[in-house]
């Protein structure tokens, strides 16, 4: 899977990763139990300090998305945390009324908003669908 | 954490009564990316002399790996790879003489490194120094600073002058340095987007003192700036005793305020404060941020 970072974005480059790699496992790009770059490499690779990865890491670790294991690497978790289903659907049922208020506030309409969920889906299943197209 | 440079309430004038550093403390860490901002003339340079030992500090105290660099110049320039803002290389010496030159003074020398960064630069071994480009003269300066794997990296303005894909270039080699060694850097840059890719902290100089020693994730995330209408206000001291604003300057006709708050806790307050509706209150880029710290009232 192939990261991205943009440092103007108004998003730290350390969010920038952990949301990435966040999408990643949930889209099915990154496997359960995928072996993950290092520190080091993904450094040099998006020519970031590796102080910046070995943040994104940690903060990846402590959600218990992935896992270091002492001398042989960081992998995605074979396992990731499934919150209680109950409680995610209060919550997103919560977030999507939230979403629609400030959409429709915005001008959009439902058919709209429709639109750009399918996007979205594609961009954390498929990867950067906005990318590719442009 | 252990710190590889330390200023402690640093002083150091050219001039009688004209301090170009004024009272500076802060500290590299092992590994630690730290980027030095500040306009032209802030002292940046200066404390950067300061830190390999070029200078005497007048006040306070330099500490290079809990060393004065002025006291232990050997043990501490062994440690250190600097590059200048105009590193003046010999013209007339090749880039092979020069390279050999700095092989005699650094016992710990790394041939491989050397051979490395040669290939990676295709550096031009029989030319002379003055019929290099700017790119490749730093290239050279940088090559002769990093071979004996320094624990602190200082490099004042590596990016001066050069075109985007050299700088990136540069950018890579201190970043695979730093990979491989650990080592700290501090480095002086108007590229705000080359310190926003591989600096970790800014620490921002005005007139010789820190004015901003952060974190830049924090600064992405936990800095705003308020922008408030004359109209609406006909006093900006107002705007600087609100509780976590940094520096208001005045731009055409509002006033600008930077605060370190998120920017919805900023606009309620504000909007409160001076019971005026929805205060704009926004994130910003580093550059734009820069600008507001340092930049003068129009």
């Amino acid at each position: 899977m192939q990261l991205y970072v943009n440092p103007s974005d108004e998003v730290p480059i350390f969010r920038q990763i952990v949301r990435q790699i966040t999408e990643g496992i949930a889209g099915r790009r990154l496997a359960p139990g995928e072996k993950l770059p290092s520190h080091r490499e993904l450094a040099e690779e998006l020519v970031i300090a590796p102080m910046t990865v070995k943040r994104a890491y940690d903060e990846l670790e402590m959600l218990g998305f992935i896992e270091t294991q002492r001398g042989c690497g960081t992998f995605v978790c074979a396992a990731p945390p499934k919150p209680d289903r109950s409680s995610q659907r209060d919550e997103t049922r919560a977030e999507a009324r939230m979403l629609l208020s400030r959409a429709y506030l915005g001008g959009l309409r439902f058919s709209d908003v429709v639109k750009l969920l399918k996007e979205a889906d594609r961009e954390v299943t498929e990867g950067r669908a906005e990318k590719e197209e442009s | 954490m252990s710190f590889v440079l330390e200023f402690q309430n640093v002083v150091r004038a050219h001039r009688e009564n004209e301090p170009v550093v004024d009272d500076v403390s802060f500290t590299v860490g092992q590994g630690e990316v730290v980027g030095l901002l500040g306009r032209n003339g802030a002292g940046k340079t200066t404390l950067i002399r300061l830190a390999i030992g070029l200078l005497h500090p007048q006040g306070g105290s330099v500490r290079a790996f809990g060393l004065a660099p002025t006291d232990r110049p050997v043990e501490v320039k062994k440690r250190i790879g600097y590059v200048a803002e105009d590193q003046v290389l010999p013209a007339t010496a090749t880039v092979k003489e020069l390279i050999v030159f700095h092989r005699f003074l650094f016992p710990e020398w790394d041939m491989g490194l050397e051979r490395q960064l040669k290939d990676r630069f295709s550096m031009p071994s029989q030319a002379r120094i003055n019929t290099l480009s700017k790119g490749q003269a730093r290239q050279v300066a940088l090559l002769c600073a990093v071979c004996h794997r320094p624990e602190l990296l200082l490099l004042d303005e590596p990016a001066g002058g050069l075109d985007p894909a050299a700088r990136r270039e540069f950018l890579e080699t201190a970043i695979q340095l730093l990979n491989r060694e650990g080592s700290a850097i501090l480095f002086s840059s108007h590229q705000m987007s080359d310190v926003e890719r591989i600096g970790a902290r800014v620490v921002l100089i005005e007139r010789g003192k820190v004015c901003l020693n952060r974190d830049l994730a924090r600064i992405r995330e936990d800095f705003c700036v308020a922008m408030v209408p004359r109209s609406a206000l006909r006093d900006g001291a107002v705007l600087e005793r609100a509780p976590g604003c940094l520096r208001v300057r005045s731009s055409f006709d509002s006033w600008h305020a930077v605060f370190e708050k998120p920017p919805e806790e900023v606009s309620a307050e504000l909007s409160a404060l001076l019971g005026v509706d929805g205060v704009h209150c926004v994130r910003m880029p580093l550059e734009d941020l820069f600008v507001e710290m340092v930049g003068g009232q129009r």
